[in-house]
């Protein structure tokens, strides 16, 4: 893991950045989004995905580019919630009492 | 945290370039963090002794062949590439190098190159026996086709070295090492050169033995050659040591009285046995050829030449082979030398005279039988006696002082007699000649000194 973040920090970075801004529009953005149980779904593939990958049962590239996907999808995940919640609290939240 | 969910189920979204980011990703990093983990990988185990080591990485999952010389090596090289920050998983294709039984080391020399071949314990070993193989064949072109086995038996380096310097005294041929046991064929370098290797062996390590020693050394040669041209007799050859060379130069003197000996001859190690007593026998043999040549090689007499009278070919035919020691086999292409014209009796005497004065008649210590070192002088006044059939000749014997007279007329009777029989076997009729003994009474030097008593001890022969 350490190895992958440090070889891959370009790729992470992306990713983070992504989902910073993504995090950002999310939370202005209109509509409904996915339904709660094509989430529940999503939510199980990725942990199983995650389970295969701990496991180590994907042998040699495949493997590898399934850990780098995950670790990828990880920092994404992590930068929409960033994202959101600086959206939430430093502009949503101001707009309505301005 | 309610709003979290909530915005959550709008990130999708951005999978989408997430994915391709992730496609990019794979493409540009595979192959260089592969190249990255491989060189991780190499340097980990550069420390490991191993042979034969492919490290291929796909993805994160290394894949390590390698052949390792001990159980404790090998585990201890997959660790240290399970330990490579990185590796995700290790496919362990590693082996223990393959056990010989015998275990077979060898080295085989021909005219351009040595082979080194066989076993060895350890590339340390290996290395260090390829470059003591380099410095002791000094510029011979070294081959190597040793390989790695397990199994060697103990201070099996120590015994190789031994036997890599061997190798450097043999022309050609092969050392092979199995197990234990020693077997060597071929040619050595030098005279000597076997002997040489056979008291370097006895320093092999404990438990290290000789199976076969079948080298063979170049022929240990003597040489002499009388010409009668230049009155000379060459020697030319190997003799066994100095001692053994003086020897055989002051005998050679006394043999051939008179030519001049060249003495070229050079010392070393390797004689066969009997050596010494073979080469003097011989070159009393050759004393008796007015021109001839001695060839000794290894156990193997080779006389050829022309002998002064019949009598005296046959008797080096036949005697030659006899006298020499066992094991010795001689060839004598002895012919005759073409008989020189008759003279009359005074011609005769001059010649006697002539001769004798070059050397005397020498007979063993006190008694009338005739020094084998005398054979050449005699066969030279026998020669002269056949070319005067006509004259008769008398024999007469001298002592010296010492000693009572009576005794002394005895000796010089005796010694006069054996030098007619001589003759007489030599093939002259017994009636031309007259053995008379004077013993002291006619001195022709002073009996006070070694030098003068030598000079009175003499067989004069006079023509009537």
């Amino acid at each position: 893991m350490a190895y992958l973040v440090t070889f891959h920090w370009g790729w992470l970075l992306g990713s983070l950045l992504l989902g910073l801004g993504m995090g950002w529009i999310a939370v202005v953005q209109h509509g409904d989004g996915i339904s709660k149980a094509t989430a529940q779904r999503l939510a199980v593939l990725v942990v199983i995905l995650v389970g295969v990958a701990v496991a180590r049962l994907v042998p040699g590239r495949f493997g590898y580019w399934l850990d780098l996907g995950l670790v990828m999808f990880a920092a994404y995940l992590v930068g929409c919630t960033i994202g959101s919640g600086l959206r939430d609290r430093f502009i949503s939240r101001q707009a309505p009492s301005a | 945290m309610h709003g979290l969910f909530r915005w959550s189920r709008k990130w999708w979204p951005g999978l989408i370039p997430l994915a391709m980011l992730w496609a990019l990703a794979a493409w540009n990093s595979t192959v260089s963090m592969e190249r990255d983990l491989s060189a991780s990988a190499s340097a980990a185990v550069k420390s490991d002794v191993l042979d034969k080591t492919r490290i291929a990485v796909a993805g994160r999952d290394v894949t390590f062949a390698a052949d390792a010389f001990s159980e404790e090596g090998r585990r201890s090289a997959v660790t240290s590439v399970e330990s490579v920050s990185g590796v995700r998983l290790v496919n362990d294709r590693t082996q223990l190098v393959a056990e010989a039984k015998p275990y077979v080391w060898s080295a085989e020399r021909d005219v351009v190159r040595v082979t080194l071949g066989g076993s060895t314990p350890l590339p340390a070993i290996k290395a260090r026996l390829l470059e003591a193989a380099k410095a002791a064949l000094n510029g011979v072109e070294v081959v190597d086709r040793m390989g790695f086995a397990r199994g060697a038996p103990a201070r099996f380096d120590a015994a190789v070295l031994l036997l890599i310097e061997q190798v450097a005294r043999l022309k050609e041929g092969k050392i092979t090492l199995s197990d234990r046991a020693v077997s060597l064929s071929g040619m050595a370098r030098d005279l000597g050169g076997r002997e040489a290797i056979v008291a370097a062996l006895r320093n092999l390590p404990e438990g290290f033995s000789v199976a076969a020693n079948d080298v063979a050394a170049p022929p240990y040669v003597f040489q002499a050659n009388k010409d009668p041209v230049g009155v000379t007799l060459t020697l030319t050859g190997y003799v066994p040591d100095n001692a053994a060379h003086a020897a055989l130069v002051a005998a050679a003197q006394r043999k051939f009285f008179s030519e001049k000996v060249v003495d070229n001859l050079k010392a070393s190690i390797g004689a066969p046995k009997g050596f010494s007593d073979a080469v003097l026998r011989a070159l009393g043999a050759l004393s008796r050829l007015s021109t001839g040549s001695l060839v000794v090689s290894d156990r193997e007499v080779k006389l050829s030449g022309d002998a002064l009278y019949d009598g005296a070919a046959n008797q080096i035919r036949t005697t030659l082979p006899k006298e020499l020691p066992e094991g010795w086999t001689a060839k004598a292409e002895v012919s005759v030398k073409p008989a020189a014209a008759p003279v009359d009796a005074s011609v005769c005497q001059r010649l006697f005279t002539e001769t004798l004065s070059k050397g005397t008649i020498r007979f063993e210590t006190g008694s009338a039988t005739i020094n084998v070192d005398s054979a050449g002088l005699l066969d030279r006044l026998a020669e002269t006696a056949l070319r005067c059939p006509t004259a008769s000749i008398e024999i007469n014997g001298h002592t010296d002082g010492d000693g009572d007279d009576a005794a002394n007329q005895a000796l010089s009777e005796k010694r006069a007699q054996s030098v007619v029989d001589f003759l007489v076997k030599a093939g002259l009729p017994a009636d031309r000649f007259k053995a008379t003994g004077y013993g002291s009474s006619q001195p022709v030097a002073d009996n006070d000194s070694e030098e003068g008593k030598a000079r009175n001890r003499r067989i004069d022969f006079l023509v009537r």
